[in-house]
Order: structure tokens, then C-alpha cells, then sequence
């Protein structure tokens, strides 16, 4: 007897997927052009057309656990030559954003992240933070006075530090809650659709396949495969190098602080400090094309999902920047209110990363892990 | 008044188009008494279906039909036809029509008896667009053997020169005539029935299906001629690199239909028409296999779905449910690749053949050159049928894209609308 498979359609997914974006789903008639037009989908089992109709079907257990969507890297190509415009890339894209919010917890806060309005919420909370913190702990100092203008004396390290740290370790614990669901149902996906030939998944093989599809991703080799929207690269590799070189450079200044106890600002002469300031001007560029590119180009749907990220890197390197700019130039207060601003950007982007579109960092590595983990071609 | 019909001015149907469909509309109201003149732009009648090799499903050839309602005509005196004719203007409302009509020289009068000396004199070749330019005729020519009118042609392109006085020299019945002109001229209609049809949709436009790119893939009109007995091969079916009979054929349904960037309407008769192809191959070569890639297979009714289970059957046609999105070429073999995810398994299909048939559609004729009159289209350019204004109708494919039989039914009923509005008056 053939395999009997009772379709339970999730209408209020296909709804969702819709507004997030996938809006043209339903005008999917499986012909599978999507499916030969990806240039970086892989032979056994390629995407989107099965994704095409499961979003159709409402089978949401099919869509959010699977790894697929997230080998997909939105170039476009599969909805230039879709003869129904009913747009895969776009309806992928829509399918991640629902994934996210599936995956990371509590739900609540990917909710809220992923309103436009609970945006005043979502930043007064920094704000609040640094000031109470601030307050109580005496670390905010609003008279900094001195003839020089110290970041540290009004917005102290320590309580950077002090809100940061737990920030980033928020993130961490978040993603490693997320992404122990979301490896098991990765697999449990691929096993059900014949996309693997590993039984279990080897930690060491797995790590292994990590550090073996890092150069690629680094070389944005996916992206280069793209014959639509090719022009994305380079935007796309500014923005990543940014954040990459501005972490290092919080890195090494956090060493250097707590070692060797050399505090801040640092010389402009300074090679890390050129690090720094490239990767900022890096960000802002690279964030900047893309937003241009998203303006201009009507034919792909830009949600609320996407202009959150984009915001916020813009948003992260222009105040970077011009709270260096505005020390420089001696303007105090201004200086003042932007490195403000800026904490509570930078605060935002660790505490809500796991809910936006930015934990496609981690999700669409630990896919891409996968992909190469199972020996898939 | 009111009860003289006997052929007042207005008394008069015309018909544009000679094809299928306007040599039915022309013979339907014809043969209950009406006047009508036919009208061709061709210098013969028969259009589309003179270019094929075998109906489907009965797979008999067209020519049988043709043949009888050329018959029809010649001995009808109520129809007068117009070839190498057009329309250029039209004014006037239902019942009392003024056509403006340009008639080409055909440089051959009434005297031609067939013979072929003319053409056997003409030094010239040119490219034959009945066989779509896959070989060349003379520039003295019969359109094809059993064209009607069964005159010769000479192409305009030789006038003035000294071939055309070679043709007109080696004509030993005094036929050519060299002093033809273009005529233009006025006639008086009470309606009118546009039969323009169709055209092949332009492949070259399907960037990713490689037409024109690779010489191994070829349209599904192409095939026809091919498969044809007076076609440019005699009826060998043999792919273009090197005449070499196809062992492995591959055809891509949707070729351009049902795609938003092309024709986003179904052409109907693709899906029958490859069907018919496979019957065609697996007649030549028996040991042919044949891959048909499809999104849908429509072959609606009894008698098409009989047809496609027939062809089911057979062992060396393998169906395929996955659209061809992209194709490629070994360069030593001429070999064509074709990519598809058959939908069924869920795997990427990568078939090579020795010959791939573009499943191509139909887009209507006006799309390409505007007709003369106030009609209304829909948005791909077919003529809807507006009966409240009456006095104008389209007829087959210039109306929705169907096959022959749906055409004659269609084309039979816009006979009856054009003598209505000739007897409402």
C-alpha cells in the first residue's frame, strides 16, 4: 500500500507567510522553474518549488524545520523567471522570518521585535537600563565636565560593560535554546524528505563541516553564484566585514583595558583604532547600498523585518562614527547624546539579534553546516 | 425595399483571413447564399494548417481536408477570393461597411498552368518561409503543391532584374506578367469576419530555452514541416547539426505559454500537438526515446484523452512533470542538456538528447500588425467578440487559441453572426 500522508493545512501560517511578505504564494502552479533557475540549489530534493507548495498547504512542520529555506540567499533569480510571479525568493524569505520568531524564545520578545510598533518600546528599554543602572551604580555621570571630552566620564566602561556583557551572553544563551531545536528538526526534516545520508549528527563531523563552508561564506561564494542580483556582494561583504572588524576591535580593546588596563580613547594613530573607523565607514556604506538597492527595486518585497536590520546597522555604524566624529570636533553634549544613542543600538543589536533578521547569521550557517554535514549534492 | 435581398452592396460578407477558420466562415455562409469575399494576405489559402503534417487525433493529413474546401470554393461563384491581399482601412457601422484593400502584384496571371518552367529558370533562391527557413526556394515558386490558387508566385525580390525575364521568357503561356502593380481599391461589405490567426510565438524571446543559441533545438512548427512530405527534408525528421536521424528527443511543454513574461495564457494545442510528434518519431524510429517535460499535460475531451493515453503506452515516450528552465550544449556532439526538477520525485533532471522540440504557442496575429478596424482586444491581443455593436466578429485563433475543430465550430458560428447582421437590417 502506498504511503497514505494526511495533509493538515496550518491556515493561519499561510496568512502569516503572507503578510511577512509572501504575499503572491498562492499563484504557485509547481512547474519547478524556481527549482532549475536557483543557481545554488543542490540536485537531490532542490528548493523552492517543494516549499512552494508546502507554504501553499499550510504545512508549516514542513517549512520552519527546514534547512532549506535557509540555503535559499534571496537572490531573486527563481522569481525573475517564475512564469506566475508569484515570487519564491519572496515567499522564502517570509517563511525565514516566521522561522525566527518560531525559534527563539521567549516568544513574546520576538513578537514585540518583530512589530514596527513596539519599536519605542523595544529601544526606551536600553535606555532605561543604562539610566537606572547608571543611576544606582553611579557609573552616568551627567556633569562630565574636563577640558577633553571622555566618553568614559559620562557613559563609565564599567557600565558599558556591565550592561553589554550580560546583552551578549542573552544572545548566546538564546541561540544555543533556538538552535538545539532547530538542529534536531533540520534533521529530522532531512531524514523525512531522503536529504541526508548521515544517520545522527557527529558533533566533531559537524564542527568540522563548520570550519570547511567558513572560507565560502567569508568569500560570499553563494552570492556570486547569483545571476540577478549579483550586485548584492559587495554591500552584503561591506556590512559583514564591518561587524566582523568591529568586533575585533571591541575585542582587542577589551583586552587591553582589562590586562593591561589601558583605558580609552585611544590615538588616532593607532591601528586598531584604523580598524575600527574602516569597519565603521564599511558598515554605513555597505548598509547604506542596501538600502538604496531596497528603495529602488520594486519588483522584491521589502518588510518591516528587512528595514529593522538594515536600521539598525546603519544605525549602529552612523553613531558609531559620529560620536568619534563629534569628540573630535570638541562638541560635547552632542557627542554626549550620540555615544547614548549609540549604546543603546549596540545593546539592541545583541539582545534582539536571536528575533531579527540578523540571527539569519547564525541560522543560515548552522544550515549551510548541515547541508555540507550531509553530504548532500 | 425591405424583401429585395438580391445582393444589395451591403449584402456582402467579408471574410479576412483564409485560413482553417476563414474558409469555413467563407464556405458556411456561402453555401446558404451569402456573397463573401475572402481575403489572404498569403498568396495562397489554407494558412497555418497547410503547414502541418498530420491532424491530431485521427493524425490524417490536413491536405484531404484542404483539398475538399478548395473544392468548395472554385465551384462556389459567391465567393470571391482575395490573395496576396490586405486590409488597409475600414469605416462605416454593421450593415454598411467601406474597406480600403491593397492587393501585391503576383507577377503570374490566370495563364499559369503549373508547369515549373518559370521556376526552373529563376537563377535566384530565397529563404521559404512556409518551411521556416529551413530551406530555399526559387524565386519563381509554388507556395506548395496543392496551393490554392494553384499559381505560381514570383517574389518581388527579382523584379527588375534579369531573372525575372528568364521566368518571364521560359513561361510558354504567356503567364508572367511582369507589368503587375499593387492595386488599391474600395469594397462594400455589411459585415466582416477577422480569421487572422495566428503566429508561432517567437522562440529567440525564451532566453533561457536556448532557441537560435543551439542549432539542435527546434520549435514545434519546425518539427511539422520536418514531419512534413513536401517538406524541406521530404518527411525525415533529422536534427539540423548534421542530418542525422534523432535517437533521443526531449520536448519542452510551455514553451512560452503560460508564463507571464511570455504568453501567460494556455496555447491549447501544444500538449496534443508534441503527443502527435511522438507518434511521428516513434513511426520513423522505432527505437526513438522519447522525454516529454510538461508542467500540466491538458488534452481535453474524449478523444484527446484517448490519444494521450495511447501515447502513454508506449515504452520509449517517458513523461516528465517538471518545466525545462535551462538547457546547454555540448560543443563536439551538438548534444542539447535539458534541466528539470521532475516534481514527482524531487530530484534534478539532467537529460541529454540529440534533438529538443520547443513546445512553442500561438499568439494571435494582431499582436504583431494592428488590425485596420475598431475591435477590441483583451490584454494578449485576441479580438473579443463585442455582439451588442455587432457587424465585426472574430473567428478562430484570432479569437482564443483552440485547435482545428474548436476553430471550424467557432468559425461556423460567426457565419451565422455575419448573416445576422446582414438580415437585421
Amino acid at each position: 500500500m502506498a504511503d497514505t500522508y494526511f495533509v493538515e493545512p496550518d491556515l493561519d501560517f499561510i496568512d502569516e507567510v503572507s503578510a511577512l511578505g509572501g504575499s503572491d504564494l498562492k499563484k504557485c502552479f509547481q512547474c519547478a522553474t524556481c527549482s532549475v533557475a536557483c543557481p545554488i540549489s543542490p540536485d537531490t530534493k532542490p528548493f523552492p518549488r517543494k516549499e512552494m507548495i508546502a507554504a501553499s498547504w499550510g504545512l508549516k512542520d514542513r517549512l520552519i524545520g527546514n534547512g532549506d529555506i535557509w540555503l535559499c540567499h534571496n537572490c531573486g533569480d527563481c522569481s525573475t523567471l517564475c512564469p506566475r510571479g508569484a515570487k519564491p525568493g519572496d515567499v522564502l524569505a517570509a517563511i525565514r522570518s516566521y522561522a525566527i520568531k518560531e525559534y527563539a524564545v521567549p516568544k513574546k520578545l520576538g513578537e514585540m521585535v518583530n512589530d514596527p510598533k513596539k519599536l519605542p518600546i523595544l529601544l526606551a528599554i536600553p535606555a532605561v537600563i543604562f539610566i537606572v543602572l547608571g543611576v544606582i551604580t553611579g557609573l552616568l555621570d551627567f556633569t562630565p565636565g574636563g577640558s577633553e571630552i571622555i566618553h568614559d566620564h559620562f557613559f563609565s566602561t564599567w557600565l558599558v560593560d556591565l550592561c553589554m556583557i550580560p546583552a551578549s551572553m542573552w544572545a548566546v544563551v538564546v541561540f544555543a535554546l533556538s538552535l538545539k531545536r532547530f538542529i534536531a528538526d533540520i534533521h529530522a526534516n532531512a531524514l523525512l524528505e531522503g536529504k541526508t545520508k548521515k544517520e545522527k549528527i557527529e558533533p566533531i563531523g559537524f564542527v568540522q563541516a563548520l570550519i570547511k563552508i567558513i572560507p565560502g561564506i567569508l568569500k560570499h561564494d553563494k552570492f556570486n553564484e547569483c545571476g540577478e542580483n549579483q550586485d548584492r556582494t559587495t554591500p552584503h561583504m561591506m556590512v559583514l566585514f564591518g561587524f566582523i572588524g568591529l568586533f575585533i576591535v571591541t575585542a582587542i580593546f577589551f583586552v587591553t583595558l582589562y590586562i593591561f588596563q589601558i583605558h580609552g580613547p585611544y590615538s588616532q594613530l593607532n591601528p586598531v583604532k584604523w580598524l575600527g573607523n574602516i569597519a565603521g565607514v564599511s558598515l554605513v556604506i555597505g548598509s547604506g547600498l542596501m538600502i538604496k538597492t531596497r528603495l529602488t527595486k520594486k519588483d522584491e518585497v521589502s518588510t518591516y523585518q528587512d528595514w529593522f536590520l538594515l536600521g539598525l546597522a546603519m544605525g549602529l555604524g552612523v553613531t558609531g562614527l559620529l560620536s568619534e566624529m563629534t569628540r573630535l570636533a570638541d562638541l560635547a553634549w552632542f557627542s554626549y547624546t550620540i555615544y547614548f544613542i549609540h549604546l543603546i543600538f549596540v545593546f539592541s543589536m545583541f539582545v534582539y539579534l536571536p528575533y531579527s533578521k540578523l540571527a539569519h547569521i547564525v541560522y543560515r550557517t548552522v544550515a549551510m553546516t548541515y547541508k555540507e554535514y550531509s553530504e548532500r549534492t | 425595399m425591405t424583401n429585395d435581398k438580391a445582393t444589395p452592396a451591403s449584402g456582402t460578407i467579408m471574410v479576412v483571413g483564409g485560413g482553417i477558420s476563414g474558409l469555413t466562415t467563407a464556405l458556411e455562409a456561402a453555401e446558404v447564399g451569402y456573397e463573401v469575399f475572402l481575403v489572404d494576405k498569403n498568396p495562397y489559402l489554407g494558412g497555418r494548417v497547410a503547414q502541418l503534417n498530420q491532424y491530431f487525433p485521427k493524425l490524417c493529413p490536413p491536405t484531404c481536408g484542404l483539398e475538399i474546401n478548395f473544392r468548395r470554393i472554385k465551384d462556389n461563384p459567391r465567393i470571391k477570393t482575395f490573395t496576396l491581399s490586405e486590409v488597409t482601412n475600414v469605416e462605416g457601422s454593421p450593415g454598411n461597411y467601406t474597406v480600403s484593400m491593397k492587393t501585391s502584384p503576383r507577377y503570374v496571371n490566370n495563364n499559369c498552368t503549373l508547369c515549373g518552367d518559370c521556376a526552373k529558370a529563376c537563377q535566384t533562391e530565397i529563404s521559404s518561409e512556409f518551411n521556416f527557413g529551413m530551406c530555399k526556394t526559387k524565386a519563381a515558386y509554388l507556395p506548395f503543391e496543392m496551393a490554392f490558387p494553384a499559381r505560381y508566385v514570383i517574389a518581388p525580390q527579382i523584379i527588375g532584374t534579369e531573372d525575372a525575364k528568364r521566368c518571364k521568357e521560359a513561361c510558354k503561356y504567356d503567364a508572367v506578367d511582369l507589368e503587375m502593380e499593387t492595386k488599391t481599391f474600395d469594397l462594400q461589405v455589411g459585415s466582416i469576419v477577422w480569421a487572422t490567426g495566428w503566429e508561432p510565438y517567437d522562440a529567440a524571446k525564451i532566453d533561457n530555452l536556448g532557441f537560435g543559441q543551439y542549432q539542435n533545438i527546434i520549435t514545434n512548427m519546425m518539427l511539422e514541416r520536418l514531419a512534413a512530405p513536401n517538406g524541406p527534408t521530404k518527411g525525415k525528421i533529422v536534427r539540423p547539426s548534421d542530418d542525422k536521424a534523432p535517437e533521443t528527443i526531449a520536448f519542452v511543454q510551455c514553451a512560452g505559454s503560460r508564463d507571464e513574461n511570455h504568453l501567460p495564457y494556455c496555447s491549447y494545442i501544444c500538449c496534443m500537438a508534441s503527443l502527435k510528434h511522438a507518434t511521428y518519431l516513434r513511426a520513423l524510429y522505432p527505437d526513438a526515446k522519447i522525454y516529454i517535460f510538461y508542467i500540466d499535460l491538458r488534452a481535453p475531451g474524449q478523444r484527446y484523452e484517448k490519444f494521450y493515453k495511447q501515447v502513454k503506452a508506449d515504452k520509449n515516450v517517458f513523461f516528465v512533470k517538471g518545466k525545462v528552465a535551462e538547457v546547454s550544449e555540448d560543443s563536439k556532439t551538438n548534444n542539447i542538456t535539458v534541466i528539470a526538477e521532475n516534481a514527482l520525485t524531487g530530484e534534478k533532471i539532467r537529460q541529454t538528447v540529440d534533438l529538443v522540440v520547443l513546445a512553442t504557442g500561438m499568439q494571435p496575429t494582431a499582436v504583431n500588425t494592428k488590425l485596420p478596424a475598431d475591435l477590441k482586444y483583451n490584454d494578449d491581443g485576441f479580438i473579443i467578440n463585442d455582439f451588442e455593436k455587432g457587424g465585426m466578429f472574430a473567428a478562430g485563433c484570432a479569437n482564443k487559441p483552440a485547435d482545428v475543430v474548436s476553430c471550424n465550430q467557432n468559425a461556423t458560428g460567426m457565419a451565422l453572426k455575419a448573416i445576422q447582421t446582414l438580415v437585421k437590417r
